[in-house]
């Protein structure tokens, strides 16, 4: 490992070990930075894998209480966000389960379901792009919900947030096989529904 | 070309998002033959191309947590941060208080026994009838505090259930 990368990773760890170390204190100055500094992906992470907005908002605010009460449980070895990422999932899947105890994709799929859409950051440069805008995003949204929840989950992580497929694999709890299965299937199954969608 | 060079290829494609790069993707062997293979094979150029606009159009959609979101739950998380803080020190009180009854029952029990046994003496009455009385006198301050404390948890109840809300 050269000098900048063990620079980078010693001081990746220090964070993480500062961020262990308020957690642990429930510092609400820490967890109010947390939470501006991780807000729009993890309700982006929530609202694509429950297809609800205003489901995802409420577990979005469960998230930071159970990330409160938990908090000693980071060991601070790991990036935060994948942790975070953990914990909503739980959340999320006990969520779904309370509302059908089927499985989680017999909430997704339910097609009686009216869905709220995504709700998309309106920038308002002119009528007729707000409304391209969002048929975009409804698109989007229509070819994400219509895939398999783990599916959608492998492609959001990985494409949406960035993470790496090892953290995929240490917040959906899945073998690493697994994860990279999900991921092309996922892609494929995106493919004919995505095609010429671009913004 | 085998189908198995083909499946290789786009799995790698779809792994790396297209770029066939990063911690999570081929060495850089492997790369330079993706990129002949890419070259050459149309079919797998082509996915290649639809994998990178696939990924495109996922990315082109911005969703942002309003700040009423943020600050709802920022409260929130201080709201409950507070109860807790609370919680812990009431606990640490009912510890402290526990430990103290503990030491000093361990103290007054043989001094308190010896006196019944006095008391119970000079009354003349039976060994079963001061040591029943000893016992409700030793039992008694211990059901009076429980009933105090459940009591003091259906209170704690209510106050949890309010900053709940």
């Amino acid at each position: 490992m050269n000098a900048a990368a063990l620079y980078f990773v010693n001081g990746m760890e220090s964070e993480t070990s500062a961020i262990a170390r308020g957690l642990r204190r429930r510092d609400p100055d820490l967890l109010d930075r947390l939470i501006e500094q991780y807000q729009h992906r993890l309700l982006r992470y929530l609202t694509y894998l429950t297809g609800h907005r205003e489901l995802a908002e409420d577990l979005f605010q469960e998230t930071w209480i159970r990330v409160l009460e938990r908090g000693h449980q980071y060991d601070g070895k790991h990036e935060f966000g994948t942790w975070l990422f953990s914990v909503a999932r739980h959340l999320c899947i006990d969520s779904m389960r309370k509302k059908n105890p089927v499985s989680l994709d017999g909430l997704l799929d339910d097609t009686n379901d009216a869905r709220a859409p995504l709700d998309p950051v309106d920038i308002r440069p002119s009528a007729l792009e707000i409304i391209a805008q969002h048929e975009h995003a409804e698109r989007i949204n229509a070819a994400l919900t219509g895939i398999a929840a783990e599916y959608r989950e492998a492609v959001v992580l990985r494409f949406q947030e960035g993470l790496t497929l090892d953290e995929i694999a240490a917040v959906t709890g899945a073998p690493l096989g697994t994860i990279k299965s999900r991921l092309y299937r996922g892609l494929n199954l995106l493919m004919p529904l995505l095609k010429g969608a671009q913004a | 070309m085998t189908r198995d060079v083909h499946q290789q290829v786009r799995e790698w494609i779809a792994l790396t998002g297209a770029a066939l790069t990063g911690k999570d993707g081929p060495s850089e062997a492997q790369q330079l033959q993706l990129q002949a293979h890419l070259r050459e094979c149309d079919l797998c150029r082509e996915y290649a191309e639809t994998t990178s606009q696939v990924i495109r159009s996922l990315r082109s959609v911005p969703m942002a947590a309003t700040p009423a979101l943020v600050r709802r739950t920022q409260v929130r998380v201080r709201q409950h941060a507070q109860l807790l803080r609370q919680h812990k020190e009431r606990l640490w009180m009912v510890g402290v208080a526990c430990a103290g009854i503990g030491f000093s029952a361990a103290v007054t029990i043989p001094i308190m026994w010896r006196i019944f046994s006095w008391m119970g003496s000079w009354a003349g009455v039976s060994s079963p009838v001061w040591e029943t009385g000893f016992g409700v006198f030793v039992i008694a301050p211990a059901l009076l505090v429980s009933a105090l404390l459940l009591a003091r948890g259906t209170h704690l109840t209510d106050d949890a259930g309010r900053w709940r809300h």
